[in-house]
Formats: structure tokens, C-alpha cells, sequence
């Protein structure tokens, strides 16, 4: 069969749920995937005793059952969310900044989370709860928006969502700073920004506030057989739905004629008939050799664009429990400052980064591993091509430099001992990530929130972004920007629209 | 509605600032460069040495090293960066049969990086090193993968001190680690502890007595032998002991027999820290023959062939000739992670899949013998 309705290029999170999308639709679907497994970042592997989580430190806006958030609500439409067992996670964040005295558990609950930030910092309450409310209100908006496909009526916006039009214009600190929120409520409420990667002198305060939000109010969620799980569902789905999914075979190119897409050519030179193509992949990878005949203004524009961080993780399985460890939380952030524009900074060189997210797996899910032994997984991003400096042949021994850095840097913020107690070790690199997504320099979170291609520009503009009939983008690089429920959300909107451009002939 | 946020003196200047975003980005995304989009990037270079797909090799050199076993130089295609202990994979057509075996690699890392030269010890052992013994010969066309494996020196968790026991063909991964440590590519001290039973069997013992012996001590052990400069014997805890520091790594790459023999032993160490071994890729299984009909879809490909219950999945799809991925043929490195639609299987040793694999039914064919008839969706080679 050389002919499809519609291929989906790349089975990342983005790809997996636009080909149900898609099929949901009507539309016969072919999903095509480089690498012989399914998540692209979703995924799982094992090691001696442990099974090590490849990227999920937790799941945002699922929520459960009785407090749906928006992530479960889709997968409930989707018909997977009872394919996976799922898991709460028990608490928002420990952060931890030694060099200025910093170190606070944050809880989930609103309601909880301000209290404790009252007993942090005295005098927080009033900032905080505006906070939340401007938060509620940038959620409701961003739901019409998304409905909207992005064509939304500005003097609508002005008065059903005041806020929103009025926050969406600054940064983070910006708008903390008009909150007269003091200087250590902001550092902890600032402490997700790596999880966004552009510091809050840059990143969108409505970006980051709708994801605090949804954390927050309806907490973390992990699937109990990792991230695979989700990955190996929606393949599930895929198929049940009828859809062809063909693993190992990468899409060399996209055919385009006169009236735009007309067909995908695969590694083999297959060549697949198609009139949409979803692309699971960076505009870089698509715009740069996948297409021929670009326009200038295609060029420009992805030219224009930032590479957001590129990824390095370490994996380990402990022969000790995490009591016996002394790791008493589940998600650690380790920073040098909380003046996010420096750490910013430091984290653009292999020399200075010592920033960390850290994961201890066992703290959500205590069975996730052998009794007596514990799974950690540290990341980190690098905010500049620095990886790009290492020669092959000193690739070994930064790579190994860099995972004692980061034990380095968790046993001297929380006096634990891994050193002595490391069964199992695995470290990712900006050259796995390369290899296994295919992302150029390793990036792992598309391209970066900056102030004006941050989250509300870019919804707003996703009839302009979408300059080739029957080419739409999915995953991290798109409109919904990166990490997990954004890049299910870029899948969902992608998806739907393609759909909508099928059935109505363009 | 109760907060109403205010940054600017007046609320109407808050909202020309948003009605600017869509202007805004559209002005730098118009102010872009007009250079082509890079078509390559230095990190994904990187990462294409490290992980690399299927690519063509020469062959280049044999040479005999013992009566059963020889060394196969071939000149690669693309510069290959490997970590000293890993291995490749060595695919060639034979007949109707597409045979893929993964093979130690006893060169070192800069060799391929720089030379795209790179040399797999091989033992007469089976059909595909039958073949290479009887038939390959210098300028013979081959396919290599990788490389692959866990099996290397991980300088966080291991000692600075590391006892290397070797048996036989075992020896490979030791070689290409012993010249990574001379060329500074990995940076640890080994005292290797090299069985086989007659000296005449030992492998690449004219390399090895010209290591550098402040870094690399080579300790012969011969159990059927007895001669003056050479232990005798097994490889036991009392041989280890006699040669360990006061806290160490132990890596073992050997037979399964001389395996288990070093498992017993193991308790009896004196200053072990951690200990680490190569795996050994699935062969036959033991059972009443039988042959049933396996059903195998590759993309939008069927094909029905012919499974003896007494070899892998794996295999029986290399005898009909069909290309499909493997690597470590140990259940372990998932490239043939296929999904069961069908049939009842057994699994050689213990069950290495994921959690998620089990749940949702994926098998890995290169450890899975079946046990009816079977239907599996496998992805194509790459």
C-alpha cells in the first residue's frame, strides 16, 4: 500500500497522539518512526536489576479521576488513559540553592502549597493567592484560545480574560515584581523554571504560570511502567484504530507540488502518496533537507529561531533503599542561584553547569525497583552548543566528568552518600538524545520560550505558521512548546486541524 | 473576578503590549537569516560515530592466531568511536540466509575513530565463523552494526584497580581495553588473568607481552599445562587472591562453564568490589524437535517461514533470509523488540524485557523459541 490519507513523521509524543487524532477522524494513517521504538523521548530501558525511566520526571496536568486535568481529559478521548496504571506523585518539589541559604519542600494543593510558602516566607500569602488567581484566569483563557485554533477575537479576549491580555505580554519576574511578591516566595515559585528552560527575566509569565498551575492544582502523575507504557498504549491505540505504524524506517522527504504536500519518500526510496503530512520533528530537520524548494520566508523564519536546552541525564540503580540513602524526596532542583538569568548563564558551558533536576523514582513508586535498592535519574540542560566543542575522542571522559559533577553536587546539597552504593549506571548525553530523536545538537526542548516566541505568540499565530498546505507540526518544536503534556497537547491541536484541512479539501 | 493586575501606570498600555506579540514575532521571524538551514550538526556527527547504523566493511587482513581462532581486520566505511569492550555485529548474505553474529572487537577505539580500521577476534565456533575459517578472504565485502554493549569500564562505579579474567576467545574485549588504556582513552590499572589450557592456545600473545607492564600486568593460566613464568590451573579464588589489591574491580569474559566455575569462587574474594561480566549470545535450545509455522509482518510485508522450536525466532528468520535487526542475540541491547500478535513462546534464561513489553505483549526474538505456531510484527532492518 503506497497511498495514505495522512503519515505522521516521527512517533514522538506529539506523533503518536496526532495519528489518533487522525484515525479518530476517518482518515487512514501511516505513522513512520526512525528508531525501532515508540516515545521518542517516552521510553524505558534495563539495566542488570533496574529498569530506568528515560526522561518523565512527572506527568503535569493529568490529575485523577475525581480532579481531571486537561492530560487525562485528552487521553480519556484518545481511549488510553485505562491502558496504564498510573501513579500520584507525593509532593511538588524540594528546592535547594546552599550558596543562598535556600532549601524548601513545596507541597501540591493550593491551599497547601500557600500556607507553606506563608511559613517560608511571612507576608507571601496576598502575592501568592493573586498568583493563582491570575494563573485561573490564564488557563481559562488559553482553553478558548485552543478551541479557537488560534483565531480568537481580540476585544473577546479583553473582556472576558483582562488578566491574560494584561500578563501576557511579561516575563516572569516581571509580573511577580508587579505582584510585590517578596524576593524568597519568588525564588521557590520560580524553582520549575528548568523545567521550561529560559530564565524568568525571559520566559512568559503565562506560560510558566499555567504550568505552576496545573502542577499545583492537580499534581504529578507517572505511569507505573514508565514512560513506555504510554508510548506502547498508544501504539495500542493506533492499531486497534487501524493504523499502520512501521518502525526503523525514517522519511527522507516530503514531496511538495504546486498545491503543497504530495507525498513522503522514505529511507529505502519507497515513496508513500499523501496530501498531509504531521511532522514530529524539528523545522530545522524538515526545512533544512527534507523539502526541496523552501521558500526564503520558511528559511528566515526557522532560521530566526533559538535552540532551547539540549539534554543530559544520568541514571542510576542503588544497592541501598532510599531510607537507608537518606534521599527523602521525590523531585529535587539543585541550583547555583535563583537569579535565573545567571544560572542561565552557567548552564551554557560543560564547565559551570551543576544545575540539576533529580528524580528519586522510589519516593512515588517504592516498588519501581528490588527492595534495597533505589533508581535516581539527574538532568540537566546545556543553553549553548558547548557539547558541540567535545572531540570524539574525549567524549568518554566529559561525558563520565560530567556525571560526577552531578553526584557531586546532590551529595553535597543533601549530605547523602550515592558514591559507594552505585550498582547500575547509564548517562544520556546531548549525543544520545541526537541519536535516538534525531534533534539537532541534542536539543530536548524545541526551540526556546523566549519572549516573543513564547507560548502566547505562537498560539496566536498557527494559521501564519502554517505555510505549506498539508504540513503541520507536532512535538516540542510547535505551537504548545516542549515537554511531556505540551507535546501530547501539539499532537491533539495538530492532529484535529489535520482532520479539518482533510475534510474540508484544503 | 477579584485581582485585577496592572504593570504599566494604565491598564490600556498593558494591553497594547499584548496586542503586539503576533506583530512582534512576525518582525523576527521575518529578520531571520537568509543562509540556508544547516544540513548538519556537531553534535549529531558525534553522535553518527557513536551509534552507527548498518554500514559496509573491507576486509582487509587475517590473521591466525591459534588453530581455532583468527583475527579479521576490516576497513570501515565511516569512522566508528566505541567504547573499548563493546562489540559489533558482522552481517553477511550466506546463501539464502541473512546471518548476523555479534563479535568482540580486539582493536582500540582511536584505531577506528582515526583509521575506520577495526579487528574482531573470531573462534571457529559455528556456521557463520565456519564460513569466514573456510571462505572469507582479503577484499571480501561485509556489513557491520554497531557497536553495542554494556560491557566496559565505568570509572564511577569501578575501581581504579580492575582484575581482568579472560577465557579462551574471552580475551577480545581485554585487548581493545588494554590498548585503550594505552593510549589514554581509558584510565585504569588491570591485572589480567588470561586462562586456556595449553600455551599454544593462548591469543594474541605477542600483543599482549608488549604491554606496558606499569599498567597492564598479564598473568597466563594454563589448566592443562605446566610451564615455568605460567600459573597452572583454574582460575580460582586462590589464584585471584594471590594477584588482588586491596579493593577491586573483577570483569569476566569467558565460557559459560569457566563462568559458573568463577561464580562458585566469587565468595571466597578477598577485597572485591564489584563484579562485572560479558554475556554470551543464546544458541540451541534442548528440547523434542518440532517446526511450526511462523507468521512475521514487516511493515506491510507478510511472510510465512519455517521455526524449529529448538532455535530462536531469530534465527529462523535469518535461515528464510528475511532482514531483520539484532544486535547483542542476548535479549539484553532490545533492537529486535517485535510484537507478539500470536502463538505460545518460551524465553532462554531470564526475562530482560520491560515491564510495558510484558504488559503489552512484545518479545525479543533473538532469546524466544516457539512453542505453536506464531504471528509476530517485527520492525525492518535498518
Amino acid at each position: 500500500m503506497n497511498q495514505y490519507d495522512a503519515v505522521v513523521i516521527g512517533a514522538g509524543n506529539g506523533g503518536l497522539v496526532a495519528a489518533i487524532r487522525l484515525l479518530q477522524g476517518g482518515l487512514k494513517t501511516l505513522v513512520v518512526e526512525k528508531h525501532n521504538l515508540p516515545g521518542g523521548f517516552a521510553t524505558s530501558f534495563r539495566r542488570g536489576r533496574f529498569e530506568f525511566e528515560a526522561s518523565l520526571h512527572e506527568l503535569n496536568d493529568f490529575g485523577t479521576e475525581d480532579n481531571k486535568g486537561d492530560v487525562r481529559v485528552l487521553f480519556d478521548e484518545l481511549g488510553v488513559t485505562d491502558k496504564i496504571e498510573w501513579l500520584q506523585i507525593p509532593e511538588a518539589y524540594r528546592v535547594i540553592v546552599k550558596s543562598e541559604n535556600l532549601d524548601a519542600v513545596m507541597p501540591f494543593g493550593k491551599q497547601a502549597f500557600i500556607d507553606q510558602m506563608e511559613k517560608y516566607v511571612p507576608g507571601s500569602k496576598k502575592s501568592i493567592q493573586h498568583f493563582f488567581e491570575l494563573a485561573e484566569e490564564i488557563r481559562t483563557a488559553q482553553a478558548y484560545t485552543n478551541k479557537a485554533g488560534g483565531k480568537v477575537e481580540s476585544s473577546y479576549m479583553v473582556k472576558n480574560f483582562p488578566n491574560y491580555v494584561k500578563t501576557g505580554s511579561y516575563s516572569v519576574n516581571e509580573v511577580l515584581d508587579a505582584l510585590k511578591m517578596p524576593k524568597k516566595a519568588k525564588d521557590i515559585l520560580n524553582a520549575y523554571w528548568c523545567y521550561l528552560g529560559a530564565d524568568c527575566d525571559t520566559l512568559s509569565f503565562t506560560h510558566y504560570a499555567s504550568m505552576v498551575l496545573r502542577y499545583i492544582t492537580k499534581g504529578a502523575a507517572m505511569p507505573k511502567m514508565r514512560s513506555h507504557e504510554i508510548s506502547l498504549a498508544l501504539v495500542e491505540r493506533i492499531r486497534e484504530l487501524g493504523g499502520d505504524i512501521w518502525f526503523n524506517v525514517a522519511a527522507e522527504k516530503i514531496l511538495t507540488d504546486k498545491n503543497g504536500v504530495s507525498g513522503v519518500v522514505l529511507a529505502d526510496g519507497r515513496e508513500i502518496k499523501t496530501k498531509y503530512v504531521i511532522a514530529n520533528c524539528a523545522p530545522h530537520l524538515v526545512f533544512g533537507k527534507m523539502l526541496d524548494n523552501v521558500s526564503l520566508k520558511d528559511i528566515k523564519a526557522t532560521n530566526a529561531r533559538k535552540f532551547a536546552g539540549r539534554g543530559f541525564s544520568m541514571f542510576l540503580g542503588l544497592n541501598k533503599s532510599c531510607d537507608e540513602l537518606g534521599i527523602t524526596n521525590h523531585n529535587y532542583f539543585l541550583y547555583d542561584t535563583m537569579d535565573t538569568a545567571k544560572q542561565y548563564e552557567l548552564m551554557k558551558k560543560i564547565d559551570t553547569n551543576y544545575a540539576q533536576a533529580t528524580v528519586c523514582l522510589n519516593r512515588a513508586y517504592p516498588e519501581c525497583s528490588p527492595k534495597g535498592t533505589t533508581i535516581m535519574y539527574f538532568t540537566t540542560l546545556y543553553m549553548s552548543d558547548d557539547w558541540g566543542n567535545v572531540k570524539p575522542e574525549d567524549y568518554f571522559k566529559v561525558k563520565d566528568k560530567v556525571a560526577k559533577m552531578m553526584i557531586e553536587r546532590f551529595e553535597k546539597d543533601t549530605g547523602c552518600n550515592l558514591r559507594d552504593h552505585i550498582e547500575e549506571i547509564s548517562i544520556a548525553t546531548p549525543m544520545t538524545y541526537a541519536h535516538y530523536c534525531g534533534h539537532p545538537e541534542g536539543v530536548i526542548y524545541g526551540y526556546e520560550s523566549q519572549y516573543w516566541d513564547g507560548l502566547n505568540p505562537r498560539l496566536l499565530m498557527m494559521a501564519q505558521d502554517h505555510t505549506i498546505r498539508g504540513l503541520r507540526f507536532a512535538g516540542g518544536y510547535s505551537m504548545r512548546l516542549s515537554g511531556y503534556s505540551s507535546a501530547y497537547f501539539s499532537g491533539d491541536i495538530t492532529g484535529r486541524q489535520t482532520v479539518g484541512d482533510f475534510k474540508r479539501g484544503e | 473576578m477579584g485581582y485585577k493586575f496592572k504593570k504599566q501606570i494604565f491598564g490600556w498600555m498593558d494591553l497594547l503590549r499584548f496586542k503586539k506579540l503576533v506583530p512582534n514575532r512576525e518582525k523576527h521571524l521575518s529578520e531571520g537569516s537568509e543562509k540556508p538551514l544547516p544540513t548538519s550538526y556537531k553534535v549529531n556527527e558525534v553522535a553518527a560515530i557513536l551509534h552507527l547504523g548498518l554500514q559496509k566493511a573491507t576486509l582487509t587482513a587475517i590473521k591466525e592466531e591459534t588453530k581455532d581462532t583468527k583475527a579479521y581486520t576490516f576497513e570501515l566505511s565511516l569512522p566508528m568511536l566505541f567504547r573499548a569492550g563493546q562489540y559489533v555485529t558482522l552481517r553477511k548474505k550466506i546463501g539464502d540466509s541473512l546471518v548476523n553474529r555479534p563479535y568482540g572487537v580486539a582493536s582500540s577505539p582511536l584505531e577506528s575513530l582515526h583509521n575506520k580500521s577495526l579487528t574482531l577476534m573470531i573462534k571457529k565456533a559455528g556456521f557463520f565463523s565456519d564460513y569466514l575459517f573456510d571462505n572469507a578472504k582479503v577484499g571480501d565485502e561485509f556489513e557491520i552494526v554497531g557497536p553495542s554493549g554494556f560491557f566496559y569500564y565505568e570509572p564511577l562505579t569501578d575501581r581504579k584497580e580492575v582484575i581482568a579474567v579472560a577465557g579462551g576467545s574471552g580475551i577480545t574485549p581485554f585487548l581493545a581495553m588494554a590498548k585503550a588504556i594505552v593510549e589514554g582513552q581509558e584510565d585504569f590499572h588491570m591485572t589480567l588473568l588470561y586462562g586456556a589450557n595449553k600455551e599454544e592456545e593462548i591469543i594474541a600473545k605477542d600483543e599482549l607481552d608488549k604491554l606496558p607492564q606499569d599498567k597492564i600486568k598479564v598473568v597466563y593460566v594454563l589448566a592443562n599445562e605446566e610451564k615455568k613464568g605460567y600459573e597452572h590451573g583454574f582460575i580460582s579464588a586462590e589464584l585471584i587472591n594471590k594477584y588482588a589489591p586491596e579493593s577491586y574491580t573483577l570483569m569476566f569474559c569467558g565460557s559459560d562453564g569457566m563462568g559458573k566455575f568463577l561464580n562458585g569462587e566469587l565468595k571466597k574474594l578477598k577485597g572485591l568490589h564489584n563484579f562485572k561480566s560479558e554475556k554470551n549470545a543464546v544458541g540451541m535450545r534442548d528440547v523434542k524437535p518440532a517446526t511450526y509455522k511462523l507468521t512475521v509482518h514487516i511493515n506491510d510485508q507478510v511472510y510465512e517461514v519455517k521455526a524449529s522450536n529448538n532455535e530462536t525466532l531469530l534465527v529462523s528468520m535469518e535461515r528464510a533470509g528475511l532482514s531483520v535487526p539484532s544486535s547483542c542475540r542476548a535479549g539484553g541491547c532490545g533492537f529486535c523488540h517485535s510484537k507478539l500478535v500470536s502463538g505460545k513462546f518460551s524465553i532462554a534464561g531470564a526475562d530482560k524485557r520491560r515491564l510495558a513489553d510484558v504488559k503489552f505483549g512484545y518479545i525479543h526474538p533473538c532469546v524466544t523459541y516457539p512453542d505453536s505456531d506464531m504471528e509476530i510484527i517485527v520492525p525492518q532492518a535498518k
